[in-house]
């Protein structure tokens, strides 16, 4: 049942798109809905890969040079939900804001 | 740039070199020898440089989702071949704890449980080295953690064989049997992640106690999987997982010589 539910609340998920360029997050900030499953597409502008990590979301995925990813996060309580880029750490850093 | 390449290849290694030195230690208890770690060294060598080479067409499969599937099923299949690996040490009639298909299970477990770390660590190392201002930074950091990583797994190994023998043996499984269940931990985040599986509202919030982001946290995720906030479905496969793994462990200790066969 979760299965079923899992595949049938994602296929519906509302779409946000978040973009890495030089190493930085564009928007560093991503205002999403409470208690939704949102659909996260990461698409990496730069040449070298970069990872997505978030220890609040439980998240981390590669995406390479070039390339998009999806990611689905939520449902979330309100509140700021930090990730960053494991590769670049020190520059590529976000926010998940839930409203 | 040093030390994000230290703690990154460390926390990738840590996860490998654990399962693998448990899997050559269990090997050694049993009298099976170490000859089935030269076909778990290729096979690795394989997958790594294979999942490497086309992360991005499976990165693009499943609307975007393709990495977390392909991941999840490396995380799953090493729980089953760990559990096939436990059953399959049970005593024989001639008193030996190992058949002719042991040896192809450990190589089999120990190479997707690389390939995936192994591939990322690949990616991570490729990727920068073609910018000059990181690349030295990125290769001896990457050799510090992975070293790092590899003495931990040495020193695992030396504190498993090094038991009086009477334990060593079941010390051994119970270690297999926590390290294969937080790969189901950790296969099903990856489902949770790709949309395929809701984990439901965690049930506990322990990073006041232990935080992932800490040294104690990342160990506890690499020896079994540690979730600081864990949902009702996480909590129940978890508990599934060990008490299945559990139970071959039971089965197989308490084998003995005329308990069954090849």
């Amino acid at each position: 049942m979760a299965f079923v539910a899992g595949v049938a609340s994602a296929q519906a998920a509302p779409e946000y798109t978040l973009v890495i360029r030089d190493h930085l997050f564009d928007p560093a900030e991503l205002v999403i809905p409470s208690d939704t499953r949102v659909k996260l597409v990461v698409h990496n502008q730069d040449a070298t890969p970069e990872e997505f990590e978030s220890y609040e979301l439980n998240r981390e995925k590669v995406i390479l040079g070039g390339r998009k990813a999806t990611i689905y996060i939520g449902p979330l309580s309100p509140g700021t939900y930090p990730f960053f880029g494991e590769f670049n750490p020190r520059t590529a850093q976000g926010k998940v804001i839930v409203e | 740039m040093l030390i994000n390449s230290v703690v990154l290849v460390l926390r990738e290694i840590l996860e490998a070199a654990i399962l693998v030195t448990a899997l050559m230690g269990l090997a050694r208890i049993v009298g099976l020898g170490l000859t089935w770690f030269y076909a778990a060294a290729a096979a690795s060598l394989v997958g790594v440089i294979g999942l490497a080479a086309v992360l991005g067409p499976v990165t693009d499969m499943l609307d975007g989702t393709g990495q977390e599937v392909i991941g999840a099923a490396l995380q799953y299949g090493v729980y089953l071949l760990v559990l096939l690996v436990i059953l399959d040490t049970r005593q024989r009639v001639c008193g030996r704890r190992h058949s002719r298909f042991t040896g192809w299970l450990m190589a089999a477990a120990v190479a997707l449980a690389v390939t995936r770390e192994g591939a990322e660590i690949q990616l991570y190392i490729g990727g920068f080295m073609s910018v000059v201002e990181y690349r030295q930074a990125v290769l001896l950091g990457s050799a510090l953690g992975a070293g790092i990583g590899i003495s931990a797994g040495i020193l695992f190994y030396w504190t498993l064989v090094t038991r009086p023998r009477r334990w060593a043996y079941p010390l051994c499984l119970f270690c297999l049997c926590l390290l294969a269940t937080g790969m189901i931990m950790q296969g099903t985040l990856l489902l949770e992640q790709a949309g395929w599986v809701q984990a439901g509202e965690p049930v506990w919030n322990s990073s006041g106690i232990v935080s992932e982001q800490s040294i104690a946290g990342e160990l506890l995720y690499a020896v079994f999987g540690y979730e600081a906030t864990p949902g009702p479905l996480l909590i129940a496969l978890y508990g599934l997982g060990l008490a299945l793994s559990l139970m071959a462990s039971i089965y197989a200790i308490r084998s003995r010589a005329g308990g069954g066969d090849d």
